[in-house]
């Protein structure tokens, strides 16, 4: 190896060690400056991490409140890739329905899906039926803008010469205009997990008694900062493993994707 | 060796090409729009019927009062709340403008910022390599998750939501001014350099201005989920604001108060967005008389 190479290298592990320390000594001289009330020193943080991990919160365990976050989340998800993915596509392939259904897509797109939680708690009460609500139409809109947006571009010249070796429109549509979208869908199909991630917590935290949304904001009532970085920490970490867990599946099932980034 | 960053793109634009190129919408041509235009009754058709359904499962008592009133009320409402300050203590247009000063605030601050750091973390490698680990460790966690921590450290007041606003802004800002100058066309580079540019001016002549499309799709993503967070933190802590609105129609169990808020943030949103568009496209234009 040359020597620039193994310069590189060490760098690049070095690096991100250095300014975790960095990031680290910062904080421990922050919380010193401010009072540890405010911000806790990271040592505090870690022992209320063991802390945390070891008790009951609210009546569950830490791995409770994920359960329960997880499978609201995914119920919702599941149904809104359901009905949004093919909804989305049909809108992008049909231009008749596209006009029908646009109108009022367009009218409840715009609103965030944060902003329906009011009116869920006002229609299904308090129960899991609105969080997972909450969730479902923050990830059902991307799932059909983006199957929409898939749809509507894929190259005519592909469908065009489909179309001249003689398929049918059923074929068309199956064997090269899916295909062809499914890059565009993919990027929905993830962008839509982090934002049913997103909406479960800001839906938990209006009101719920489990949950990692009901942890942080539990450590506010309970005036304890340490608490809620434990929680903020948690929560970026099951964020991250579900990105890194779409993007190997997005990897397996359209390689093709990788020529466009 | 760094990887380019998938770009992330705005929902509603078409995918991008290295170069930060659109691609041509290949569908929509002349005849295809043309055609489409002639069928915009159906969607005019279709949206009467929308709001005629809507009205008709409330009069005809399907879903009470409590849950949803028809969107006869809600108009009547909304012409209402411009002069009328009960039942939520104000006027639409200053829970409109409360709205607005929290999430420009924290949406520019990010701007000037983010934008900046983007770029460089882009162009200079030392700066990435410090920033990247911190920025990677901070992003995952959504910028709702910090409304608890940042009521402790700063109260319910504006600088509290201003700051959750600038964390949500703040990430699509960098992303895509680093993915952004990552995609400048290698050969200009070397063009700036070979007629004695120094780095500096390449960055600021060459990098900056071609990564300027990135940039506005960064901004605009950013805007969307600065409103988008301004109102979780609205509904959690706030005296006044769209959110908090919302939350009290809620509290008063006051269905009209609620679709009347949503259909302000909806609509607020969607023409902060098109302000957006309107600045880049004259921004571009500018650009090409250059």
């Amino acid at each position: 190896m040359q020597p620039r190479k193994i310069k590189t290298k060490v760098m690049s592990v070095l690096a991100p060690l250095a300014s975790a320390t960095i990031f680290l000594l910062l904080w421990q001289a922050a919380s010193m400056i401010v009072s540890s009330q405010a911000l806790p020193s990271p040592a505090t943080v870690f022992k209320e991490a063991i802390r945390m991990f070891s008790i009951k919160i609210g009546g569950n365990s830490i791995w409770m409140h994920v359960f329960y976050s997880m499978r609201r989340v995914l119920i919702a998800y599941f149904w809104a890739g359901l009905l949004g993915l093919p909804l989305g596509m049909y809108m992008g392939w049909n231009r008749t329905f596209d006009k029908i259904v646009k109108p009022v897509f367009e009218l409840l797109r715009p609103i965030p899906p944060i902003a329906w939680i009011p009116i869920a708690i006002l229609w299904l009460g308090i129960g899991e039926s609105p969080k997972i609500f909450i969730c479902f139409v923050g990830s059902f809109v991307i799932f059909v803008l983006n199957s929409y947006i898939g749809m509507r571009y894929v190259d005519s010249l592909l469908i065009d010469a489909a179309r001249a070796f003689g398929a049918s429109k059923r074929q068309q549509l199956f064997n090269v205009a899916i295909p062809a979208s499914l890059p565009s869908v993919f990027a929905g199909v993830q962008n839509a997990l982090s934002t049913a991630w997103m909406c479960v917590l800001a839906a938990e935290m209006v009101g719920a008694r489990e949950g990692v949304g009901f942890l942080i904001l539990q450590g506010m009532d309970l005036n304890k900062p340490a608490m809620i970085l434990v929680g903020m920490a948690l929560i970026g970490l099951i964020g991250a493993i579900l990105a890194v867990m779409l993007r190997l599946l997005e990897k397996g099932l359209c390689p093709w994707r990788k020529e466009l980034v | 060796m760094h990887t380019a960053e998938k770009p992330a793109e705005h929902a509603t634009s078409p995918p991008c090409v290295p170069g930060g190129k659109k691609l041509e919408t290949v569908r929509e041509d002349e005849a295809y729009i043309r055609r489409a235009a002639r069928e915009n009754w159906i969607s005019v058709v279709s949206f009467l019927l929308f709001l005629l359904v809507w009205e008709l499962v409330c009069r005809l008592g399907i879903i009470g009062p409590f849950q949803l009133v028809p969107p006869s009320q809600v108009t009547w409402v909304l012409l209402d709340k411009l002069v009328d300050p009960n039942p939520d203590g104000a006027l639409l247009q200053e829970h409109i403008l409360t709205s607005l000063v929290v999430a420009l605030t924290g949406f520019s601050a990010a701007a000037v910022i983010g934008v900046p750091l983007g770029l460089l973390m882009g162009w200079y490698r030392p700066v990435n390599t410090l920033v990247r680990p911190l920025f990677d460790a901070v992003r995952p966690i959504p910028p709702i998750a910090w409304i608890p921590i940042a009521i402790l450290w700063l109260g319910i007041g504006l600088w509290a939501k201003a700051f959750i606003i600038f964390l949500a802004a703040f990430v699509p800002c960098v992303i895509n001014s680093f993915t952004g100058i990552r995609l400048t066309n290698p050969v200009l580079i070397r063009v700036a350099r070979i007629y004695g540019a120094s780095n500096w001016e390449t960055f600021l002549k060459i990098g900056v201005p071609s990564s300027v499309a990135m940039v506005f799709t960064g901004l605009k993503l950013s805007l969307n989920a600065a409103w988008t967070t301004l109102v979780a933190a609205e509904l959690l802590a706030a005296s006044q604001g769209l959110g908090y609105m919302i939350q009290l129609g809620r509290r008063l169990s006051r269905p009209d108060i609620i679709i009347v808020g949503m259909l302000t943030i909806g609509f607020t949103g969607a023409l902060m967005s098109l302000a957006l568009t309107a600045i880049e496209s004259r921004f571009a234009s500018s650009r090409k008389l250059n």
